[in-house]
């Protein structure tokens, strides 16, 4: 059934908007602000903050957009003496018994509070008696809650309704003494849990992890995709003076994300910071790239070459090490693998992908292989390997037997990762070559429904590493350098000497 | 007459308010227990005039001092379900909404709204099942009227409902009833077993579909609810909300109930004495409805009378009559011979009238409306000269704080407020400002909510406030007296703080704050 197009007025402006939106959204599709506390685009209308009043011709008072169905030429406006008079009204009710505790307020800055107040509120207060002080609870092991900062807007109960289906929280008490609560034996430990701290207009519900870390103010924020799984979040990521990750929130992609995201994704960016490899690394030893470049390349030299990739390297990581091997390495195998995954965890809004590969998609585009069949195959093959180049970068890794299995059978290992993995003890890693995680370089992942996404770098490279695309480039370039100089040298007279 | 026999314990101010469904003296002379049909209903060549006077005497009210009223075999000796009977199956559906739009019947639970034309609203082809949720969850302070429906005559609830249930259509009807009511829920449960079970509730009911008239079946299931003691579980989409299982949350509307009620499903929601006048109203139809009452609020209602009055209790009365008759002629005039003050006179949320007012409004919707109050749910408080205004709008604002649900903002911060500001006024430490500040408050609250409750804490506010700012003024003044005196006092006598630090030995706290040590 198609949806009709009406044709409505906002502020004497003419748009056209199907006619199963409400007004609030067909004025933030328009660029239209209207303010909004318990309004979701994802979750069901509750209609309770009364902020979003706007004026509707023909309506004898302001009425809440958010719980306003469009009709044809309806004409609304979101300006006015009244409309201003009803927010301002809202605004000094949903302050009076709030503890105006910004200084200590891990929401101030980034709180719909403060901004509207500044927007929307009265320059001075007019509430000069004892405010309701309400509870703090921990509602799980990420989330915490202070119950006197809460405006119950009920976006957490809804989204722990409606999107992780789970019904961890509900509001007890009436009136003004009304508080989110967890029901008795519930905790809130579903891997979504961490979104109703996104969601939270105000500061009542904080994210433990992030609690007291630092102001907002000084973070600075870098758009960038999550590698956690295959579904491949927006994220944006937020670091601190010193490019430190401290924080990892989604940004809105209706077509992957919606504006949700796990917790797993959110909680794992140590990694970037642990355990790191700084510096190439040969037989065990930090050394110069020059030298470790120069030992790949000998060890590449030799007989029955494998290349295997694993399912966390970006398309540009897949194209290069083609282009490598086709060029440098006739007779070499390619080979991929990916990170052993679990069951999917389906929530009635999301889903949070078991394949826990950014790209195992991106893989079978570009190298035409099934990671999981192609090591199977490798594994079960009993020939011996000469060198085997193993572009890693999975954080976490546990060792398969298939993998060890095919380090076993080889005699030499050049790994590139971007930590000091465990591979490091398997096998003979003569070269170890540093890389880059997902947040430090930029690529394309291809995610389970085969949505291509271009991430850039988030912050600067903790390491001395090089992304694949520039360690595949460095090494080709000395092939060809090595080449150049053979020929050089064998077109000097020593050179024709020791060739004669 | 069987309530005549009832002694009257007029001038007795101790006697809890017993129920007397009363007639005046001069109906009782009539001598007829229901009056004949007029045919002629009013006289249109006089709009203005006012009808002429039909005896009455009280239909919904009529059995309930007689002994094991709430029985079935009390009601169908008295011809119960008789009604239900010859309509069920044979009276298309359509004519009775036809019929109660006819009779002018507006809804009794306060809001006015007319039955029939709610009925009609119905959203119909949808597919879904149809419900009728009837509202007896009487929470509204000075209201106690469906109660003795409930515990008296619940068999005329029943059958009133079985008939709305066939008219819309509906085979399934919730009543929604007040927890505190146990005998009501005790005997209206009784009463729908006793009803299944002669077959007027359930599968076929009338034996509709096998007794050869070609009726179609007829299946209707009731559901007795109790809840949990909220005043918010009244509101109409509140109590769907209950129903439902969830917490007592007032619905947006639109849509309306009648398009999207219980469970996603069309709903009709109506009061208790509504329903309970659509059976007498199908029985006698719509002349016999409009004999009383005026233009645009035709027939009767219950009121309860409470207050400073010599005999408080529910009258059924027909519309129209005047606030003074309520008062002077059924509840026997002012309790000791007392001036009256003020009347709230439709529930506790009604904005309240002055002396002056009294003596103007008659019992109708439109009359009350034009005073800037409303008939509500007819819970009349009469107040005295003796009654402190201010300590009646704090206990009013203590009422609305406790009872807000806290869904929307304006309700859930604004009520709290204005019982802490009017309990202050309570306490002696009101200021001039504040009287301001209560009305902006009121005002600010009205109409920016999803139910009414904000407007029901609000307009009593303005309405004292309007009528009887003189009395928070004097409170200021008397203020401002006290205040001056406190002052006075602290200055020539040692303030309680000395005399703890100086005589009362060492206390760390007393010292500290007081700045030296012995």
């Amino acid at each position: 059934m198609s949806i009709k197009e009406v044709k409505i007025k906002i502020d004497d402006k003419e748009v056209t908007v199907p006619s199963n939106w409400t007004v609030i959204k067909a004025c933030h599709e328009n660029g239209i602000e209207v303010p909004h506390y318990c309004y979701h685009p994802d979750l069901s209308i509750a209609g309770n903050c009364r902020i979003c009043m706007v004026g509707v011709k023909g309506a004898p008072r302001p009425v809440v957009a958010c719980a306003q169905p469009i009709t044809e030429n309806m004409e609304v406006t979101t300006k006015g003496k009244d409309i201003e008079e009803a927010r301002k009204s809202v605004m000094e009710f949903m302050l009076i018994n709030h503890p105006l505790d910004c200084p200590e307020c891990d929401q101030a800055g980034e709180c719909r509070l403060q901004n509207y107040s500044y927007t929307y509120g009265r320059d001075h207060g007019r509430f000069h008696e004892e405010k309701v002080v309400k509870s703090k609870a921990t509602m799980g092991p990420h989330v915490k809650y202070w119950g006197s900062r809460c405006i119950v807007c009920t976006r957490c109960v809804r989204f722990t309704d409606e999107v992780s289906g789970t019904g961890d929280l509900g509001v007890i008490y009436r009136g003004d003494r009304s508080e989110i609560a967890l029901f008795p034996g519930k905790t809130m430990d579903n891997p979504l849990s961490m979104n109703t701290v996104d969601i939270c207009p105000v500061g009542a519900l904080v994210s433990s992890d992030f609690l007291f870390q630092t102001r907002v103010w000084n973070l600075k924020s870098a758009e960038s995709m999550c590698s956690d799984c295959a579904v491949g979040c927006n994220t944006r990521v937020d670091l601190d003076a010193k490019g430190n990750i401290k924080r990892i929130v989604p940004r809105r992609n209706d077509k992957v994300n919606k504006e949700w995201m796990c917790d797993y994704g959110r909680l794992s960016f140590p990694y970037v910071q642990e355990n790191r490899l700084m510096k190439p690394l040969l037989e065990g030893k930090d050394a110069p790239y020059k030298d470790a470049r120069k030992a790949a390349l000998e060890a590449l030299a030799k007989k029955n070459v494998v290349v295997l990739a694993s399912a966390w390297n970006t398309n540009q990581a897949f194209a290069a090490i083609k282009e490598f091997a086709e060029t440098h390495l006739p007779g070499a195998g390619i080979a991929g693998y990916a990170n052993p995954g679990r069951a999917d965890e389906a929530f009635p809004g999301f889903t949070i992908s078991g394949d826990k590969n950014p790209n195992r998609k991106g893989m079978q585009e570009i190298l035409g292989i099934d990671a999981d069949v192609s090591l199977k195959e490798l594994a079960a093959d009993s020939a011996r390997i000469g060198t085997l180049l193993l572009v890693h970068n999975i954080p976490g890794y546990a060792m398969t037997p298939e993998l060890k299995a095919v380090l076993d059978r080889t005699e030499t290992v050049i790994l590139m990762d971007h930590a000091k993995s465990d591979l490091l003890k398997y096998g003979n890693v003569a070269v170890a070559l540093p890389t880059l995680t997902s947040f430090e370089k930029s690529g394309t992942f291809v995610n389970k429904d085969g949505i291509p996404q271009h991430f850039q770098p988030a912050m600067e490279p903790v390491n001395f590493g090089r992304s694949e695309v520039e360690m595949f480039h460095d090494l080709g370039r000395e092939i060809a350098a090595a080449a150049v100089q053979a020929a050089a040298h064998a077109a000097t007279p020593a050179g024709a000497k020791a060739k004669a | 007459m069987s309530d005549a026999s009832k002694p009257n314990p007029a001038g007795s101010g101790d006697v809890p308010p017993v129920k007397k469904a009363d007639e005046s003296a001069a109906q009782k002379a009539a001598g007829a227990p229901q009056p004949a049909p007029v045919s002629a209903p009013a006289v249109p060549a006089a709009p203005a005039e006012p009808k002429p006077k039909v005896p009455f005497s009280p239909v919904l009210l009529k059995h309930i001092h007689e002994p094991g009223s709430h029985t079935l075999a009390h009601y169908a000796a008295r011809g119960g379900y008789e009604t239900a009977r010859s309509h069920v199956g044979v009276t298309p559906p359509g004519d009775l909404i036809k019929l109660v739009d006819d009779s002018g019947l507006r809804g009794r639970g306060g809001a006015g709204f007319p039955t029939g034309k709610k009925w009609s609203f119905l959203a119909k082809g949808t597919g879904k099942p149809i419900y009728l949720a009837i509202n007896g969850d009487e929470s509204e302070p000075g209201t106690f009227k469906d109660r003795y429906l409930l515990e008296k005559d619940p068999h005329q609830l029943v059958e009133g409902a079985i008939l709305t249930c066939y008219a819309i259509g509906s085979k399934h009807a919730f009543i929604y009833l007040r927890g505190e009511f146990i005998l009501g829920f005790q005997r209206l449960h009784a009463a729908v077993e006793e009803a299944k079970a002669k077959g007027y509730v359930g599968k076929k009911i009338f034996g509709t579909g096998s007794r050869g008239d070609a009726s179609p079946e007829v299946d209707l299931t009731i559901t007795v609810v109790r809840g949990a003691g909220a005043y918010i579980c009244g509101e109409e989409t509140g109590m769907l909300s209950s129903i439902e299982g969830g917490r007592g949350y007032p619905k947006i509307k639109p849509p309306f109930p009648a398009v999207s009620g219980l469970f996603g499903c069309p709903t009709i929601v109506n009061n208790v004495e509504t329903i309970s006048a659509v059976t007498h109203i199908v029985k006698h139809g719509v002349a016999w409805h409009k004999q009383w009452g005026t233009e645009k609020s035709p027939g009767f209602k219950i009121f309860c009378l409470s207050g400073a009055v010599r005999k408080p209790g529910v009258y059924e009365v027909p519309l129209g009559i005047t606030m003074r008759e309520m008062i002077d002629t059924y509840g026997g005039g002012m309790k000791d011979g007392r001036k009256l003050k003020a009347v709230i006179p439709g529930g506790l949320s009604a904005p309240v009238l002055t002396a002056e007012m009294v003596d103007k409004a008659t019992l109708d919707y439109e009359s009350l409306a034009s005073l800037g109050s409303m008939l509500g749910s007819g819970g009349i408080t009469v107040l005295d000269e003796q009654v402190d205004m201010i300590s009646t709008i704090y206990n009013t604002m203590r009422f609305y704080h406790h009872e807000s649900c806290g869904q929307c903002t304006p309700c859930r911060e604004g009520t709290g407020w204005l019982e802490k500001v009017s309990h202050r006024f309570h306490h002696n430490q009101g200021h001039q400002g504040d009287i301001e500040l209560l009305g902006d408050i009121a005002k600010n609250m009205r109409g920016r909510t999803i139910c009414v409750l904000a407007d029901a804490a609000a307009m009593p506010m303005q309405g004292f406030l309007q009528h009887f700012r003189k009395d928070f003024e004097a409170k200021v003044k008397e203020t401002a007296f006290v205040e001056k005196q406190r002052t006075y006092r602290d200055e020539i006598t040692p303030t309680a703080k000395t005399i703890t630090a100086t005589g009362a030995g060492p206390s760390a706290l007393d010292v500290g704050s007081n700045g030296s040590k012995g």
